[in-house]
């Protein structure tokens, strides 16, 4: 009789968890306008390019389109789980400390100075985007630390006064905008994944993957972190370092997704709550297991994107919030953490 | 007998207020100390101040011989545990996670539990009888429950010192004797040193060694007996109190002005003379 988390239990449910994922990933790539046949695909590439037309769909179209939404999901609910953790609010979301509309800023300004450099194959949109989320989130960190040295009180109230201003820029640059500079931010704004380049997609599954594990290994010292400072460290963790490690890396994996995919909304927020809800408050079970249904939820939500009104797409940031608020409604009032069939 | 604890010529400031000015003691290793004294005294600094969270801005305090500035945060936690007043628990952590938190000072890189650290818990659930509800989550259980359970998370720590933070103050009669019981029985059994602020002298008096009476500007530290005297407690607390004797033991009753008993010549013709 024990509900406590041994590495054995973890193991064999993130196993459980990426065997579902995978499953996920595969029947995404194959759905969608254009029936595939899987027959056809086993032939491989063929002598010629464009020979094997549905080979060419799932590998250079499907396929790195669902990769690119499973890194994304899986980077905004790391995130969430780290935010909820470290500032004890369990309203906090990736976009809380100004990401969002730092990234958005970025972007705005972008298009409408109408800037066309690239970088490693990244999208000037994407640069801007980067960009501006890590200078937001670095000034809101500062502004909280000038007023208060360990008060996240006061980091959540700069994330949500520079939101807020930078949210009213955005608004002015857009009334100022042309009408097709206009539409193309609102695009991002809404949140959209499209298809990248390959090796855009090594760069940030590295990059990601590399927060993710990075995070795991803070997901002790969260645990006693949710409660509450003083006690944390009576426990014998620094509080500083673990802060701002844990900041540092959830504001790069979140930059890094925004910039890949503009705003999408709901994912950071509701998977680790209701990952929480099934499989308890421990952050080193709650990390792993969030990051793997954030991708499962937006690859799933993306492929809806896809299909729901082909030939045109919609933005997935659309579904996300529409599918995902009544389903986590559904959720939190049916469960408790009862369930005994995982622990 | 050594010290465990030294405080030296400590003193300490929030801003310009001086709270602690001059205070020197010495905690003998296995020994009970309580820390009474008014609102605003500094019993709660004292004890973060022990537990390394506050700097002192003079004089020093020393754990096993060491300054308590040269432990690492790790180190110190291995040292000494402390069960807070307040706690603000966010998510749902059940009683049995909440005390495994406690090997926290002593988990590697991923910090995963290993047998020897469940078995530690598993003594420290069964010592506060908390292993009932072991596997209940922390916000169903009342005041005195958590208290224990808390207690047991600090006793799970290993540490030799605790430090306590009032305890009792929200808990009913038995539960406040309940949780002294407990850390009497921690101090003779595990030959913890136990320092607890506490505003309840009567009860403290009872179970405690040594006693530390801290007030704005004066402080006596002494047995209980000697430290608990009308006079002392009247000028440190500046209320007037009456002692009754009562088993050969001393107890105080605070009366202010419009107390019903508020008379000297009321007093003792309540309670048996002894």
């Amino acid at each position: 009789m024990s509900n406590v988390l041994t590495k054995q239990k973890l193991t064999k449910r993130v196993v459980i968890c990426l065997a579902i994922l995978a499953a996920v990933m595969c029947l995404c790539c194959l759905i969608g306008t254009q029936k595939i046949s899987l027959e056809k695909v086993f032939a491989g590439p063929g002598k010629t390019a464009g020979e094997n037309v549905d080979y060419e769909i799932l590998v250079s179209v499907r396929l790195p389109r669902v990769v690119l939404a499973a890194l994304v999901g899986a980077a905004l609910a790391c995130s969430g789980v780290v935010l909820q953790a470290i500032l004890r609010n369990p309203l906090a979301d990736p976009y809380i400390l100004g990401i969002s509309s730092g990234a958005g800023l970025g972007v705005i300004i972008a298009i409408i100075s109408g800037v066309s450099w690239t970088f490693w194959g990244g999208s000037p949109i994407a640069i801007a985007a980067f960009a501006g989320a890590i200078i937001t989130v670095w000034l809101v960190w500062y502004i909280g630390h000038l007023t208060g040295k360990s008060q996240v009180t006061n980091l959540l109230l700069a994330g949500v006064v520079v939101n807020a201003f930078f949210a009213a820029v955005i608004m002015f640059l857009t009334s100022i905008a042309k009408s097709e500079q206009v539409y193309s931010t609102i695009f991002w704004l809404m949140g959209n994944i499209t298809e990248k380049n390959p090796p855009v997609l090594w760069v940030s599954a590295i990059c990601i993957l590399a927060g993710i594990i990075s995070l795991f290994s803070v997901c002790y010292r969260l645990n006693a972190l949710s409660f509450g400072e003083q006690e944390a460290q009576g426990l014998g963790i620094d509080i500083n370092k673990t802060k701002i490690l844990a900041f540092g890396w959830a504001a790069f994996i979140t930059a890094v997704a925004v910039s890949l995919s503009g705003l999408i909304g709901f994912v950071g927020l509701i998977i680790p709550h209701a990952v929480r809800l099934v499989l308890g408050p421990d952050h080193r079970q709650l990390l792993p297991v969030s990051a793997i249904f954030g991708s499962i939820f937006l690859v799933a939500a993306d492929t809806l994107a896809r299909i729901i009104v082909s030939p045109a797409q919609l933005p997935v940031g659309i579904i996300t919030a529409i599918a995902g608020g009544p389903f986590f409604l559904v959720l939190l009032a049916g469960y408790s953490r009862k369930v005994s069939w995982l622990r | 007998m050594s010290s465990i604890i030294e405080v030296k010529n400590l003193s300490f400031a929030y801003n310009q207020d001086t709270i602690l000015s001059n205070l020197s003691f010495d905690v003998t290793a296995g020994e009970f100390l309580t820390i009474a004294g008014p609102n605003g005294a500094g019993k709660t600094t004292l004890l973060n101040l022990i537990c390394g969270l506050l700097k002192p801005a003079g004089g020093s305090i020393k754990i096993d011989g060491r300054d308590v500035k040269s432990y690492s945060i790790k180190k110190l936690a291995q040292k000494a545990a402390v069960v807070r007043q307040e706690f603000v628990p966010v998510f749902d952590f059940t009683v049995e996670e909440t005390v495994m938190m406690a090997r926290t000072p002593y988990l590697g890189t991923f910090g995963f539990e290993s047998k020897a650290d469940k078995e530690i818990v598993d003594i420290a659930l069964e010592m506060t009888e908390t292993n009932r509800f072991a596997l209940r989550p922390l916000t169903n259980l009342s005041g005195g429950e958590r208290q224990r359970v808390f207690i047991a998370r600090a006793l799970a720590q290993n540490t030799p010192i605790l430090l306590l933070d009032e305890p009792t103050s929200f808990l009913d009669m038995k539960h406040q004797v309940g949780i002294y019981d407990l850390l009497k029985k921690l101090q003779l059994e595990k030959g913890k040193t136990i320092v607890a602020v506490t505003h309840d002298i009567n009860l403290a008096a009872q179970y405690c060694d040594q006693v530390l009476l801290l007030g704005a500007d004066n402080y006596y530290i002494g047995k209980p007996k000697d430290v608990f005297t009308t006079n002392q407690l009247e000028k440190t607390f500046g209320v007037r109190v009456f002692a009754v004797n009562f088993g050969g033991e001393k107890f105080f009753i605070p009366s202010g002005r419009f107390a019903k008993q508020s008379g000297p010549n009321h007093t003792t013709s309540f309670f048996p003379k002894s």
